[in-house]
């Protein structure tokens, strides 16, 4: 296993009384699919929130390649290579879907971008590279509100491929997705990981886990509870329990 | 009746201007702001005492009112931009009511509720010239900057915020520096036509400057299409025409124009947001319930 590029030690975050996530560490190797199981309100999209700077730690560190990024803001962890989806997608949804994504090549807030005519052709070949890659060069012009559910899908996964970020953090991508959109799902992902990226995904679908996932990581009531390979953690009783939600029999 | 009319063309103008900058930031960045008239004012303020105490040179005039009041956006802009939406509606009202307070007590600057007069007439290189054809070249340069602009990143960075504030953050987007920048150009060009505006009347007063002035350049910009490059143009134009025109019918009495015309406002922005919530030139998919 080669070293990880995110590592996340005793991460911990309230809410009024409420601990949503409560010490959680979490190693993010390059080249690997870790995903996060738990039933709802376990803290997996709380962790995304933590790692990217949408939400402030109580406690705990967050280290990318040797590196804290407690306390950025979110474009900051995003400028330093960490991507993330939302579950609810927030796509651009007026503008076209070539916007969407090139919209993801451009950091600068200011009137221009850095870098000249060089940089905006690699820029533009980014974009188009993306919309191949995810089947969507010839839905380019179309409006983001105007697409199907799978190719909204596919849009929040385009941006993701044309930051050409080393981290991915994905939430639910591969929900609601048919049989033959989840194994294009499968095949982009398969294909950044053999490039060496980093991914995290959190999923309920665990035949989605299963093909995908190198690791697990368990988490119930803001805790890891069980770190491993998949069939190890997907076949212990107790967690199968605890997911499905009978707490009376794990206990 | 010519001068009239290029009287009418050349506010139609200077309000075009004030309109498609407040689109910059309604239209394009999604930030709503009630004290576009406050720039204005600050605008036609300072073009005024340029013209007033220095030399009434209109090019000068137009780019000193346009930094001022760019600048000062800035400085209200950072703070007042770390609040979403809603609120950011109620701080820009806060700051029309202060800025409309400001104007008519700070004589030596404004000349207070009776305003600065005596305003000399504009002149380019010392030579004099006509509002109409200075505001129709500001408004022209601006509409250029504004596509340009627009069709580029930095309108995709805006328009990305308007959909989605977070997800325009995670991409790697400086949120905050981007709204500020779209309103400093907002402001900054809403100072030009606040110094043509002082050139062409003459007179500024307070009154010019107020809540009702800032309402009434949103109104435009809605009625003709927010996100669109013609549509503030065009909303501006008919709102503008709207009282001359009611002046023409026989039936109104001159001295319930104005009752009229605010009913014909109310009416018309009710039955556009019904009919075409994306305005006169807007996209007419925008804006509707998708139920």
């Amino acid at each position: 296993m080669s070293a990880p590029v995110l590592v996340c030690e005793g991460l911990s975050r309230s809410f009024g009384g409420v601990k949503a996530v409560a010490g959680v560490s979490l190693a993010l190797p390059a080249g690997q699919v870790t995903a996060l199981v738990g039933p709802n309100g376990a803290g997996k999209t709380t962790v995304f929130n933590l790692i990217t700077g949408n939400l402030r730690a109580d406690a705990g560190s967050a280290m990318l390649r040797g590196r804290s990024i407690m306390g950025l803001k979110p474009h900051q962890v995003a400028r330093m290579g960490v991507a993330r989806s939302f579950q609810d997608l927030r796509l651009f949804t007026h503008m076209s879907v070539r916007d969407n994504v090139q919209s993801a090549t451009e950091t600068s807030a200011w009137f221009w971008q850095p870098g000249g005519a060089a940089a905006r052709r690699a820029r533009e070949a980014a974009t188009e590279e993306a919309l191949a890659r995810t089947g969507l060069t010839d839905l380019a012009e179309a409006r983001a509100i105007d697409l199907a559910y799978a190719e909204r899908k596919f849009l929040s996964m385009a941006r993701i491929l044309a930051a050409r970020a080393g981290i991915w953090l994905l939430d639910e991508p591969a929900s609601g997705l048919d049989l033959a959109s989840r194994l294009r799902f499968g095949a982009l992902l398969k294909e950044a990981r053999a490039q060496g990226v980093a991914i995290c995904l959190i999923e309920h679908n665990l035949d989605v886990v299963t093909e995908l996932a190198d690791r697990i990581a368990f988490l119930d009531q803001g805790q890891v509870l069980a770190e491993g390979e998949p069939q190890a953690i997907l076949k212990d009783p107790k967690l199968a329990a605890i997911y499905f939600g009978d707490r009376g029999e794990a206990a | 009746m010519i001068a009239y009319l290029t009287n009418l063309a050349a506010l139609a103008a200077i309000f075009g201007i004030l309109a498609s900058t407040l689109n910059v930031a309604v239209g394009y960045a999604g930030i709503f702001s009630v004290a576009h008239a406050v720039f204005f004012g600050v605008g036609a303020y300072a073009g005024a005492q340029i013209a007033l105490v220095l030399v009434p040179d209109a090019l000068l005039a137009m780019l000193v009112a346009g930094l001022i009041s760019g600048a000062l956006s800035l400085c209200l802009a950072l703070p007042a931009l770390r609040v979403r939406g809603e609120y950011f509606v109620a701080a820009s009202l806060g700051l029309q009511m202060m800025a409309t307070t400001l104007f008519s007590e700070w004589k030596s600057v404004t000349g207070g509720i009776g305003g600065l007069t005596g305003i000399p007439r504009p002149h380019v290189f010392g030579v004099e010239v006509g509002t109409l054809p200075l505001a129709l070249a500001a408004l022209g340069l601006i509409l250029l900057a504004t596509a340009a602009l627009m069709r580029g990143a930095f309108g995709r960075t805006l328009r990305s915020i308007r959909d989605a504030e977070s997800a325009a953050e995670a991409l790697g987007k400086n949120v905050a520096a981007a709204k500020a920048l779209a309103v400093a150009f907002a402001c900054a060009g809403a100072g030009v036509a606040g110094a043509l505006f002082a050139l062409h009347m003459q007179f500024v007063n307070v009154e010019s400057f107020n809540l009702d002035q800032s309402v009434l350049i949103m109104a435009m910009v809605i009625i003709g299409g927010t996100g669109t490059l013609l549509g503030p143009l065009v909303g501006a134009v008919i709102l503008l025409s709207l009282p001359a025109g009611l002046a023409f019918l026989p039936f109104i009495p001159a001295t319930e124009v104005g009752a009229v015309q605010q009913m014909v406002y109310g009416l018309a922005m009710t039955l556009l947001m019904i009919f075409r919530p994306a305005g006169l030139v807007g996209d007419l998919s925008r804006g509707k319930s998708m139920a």
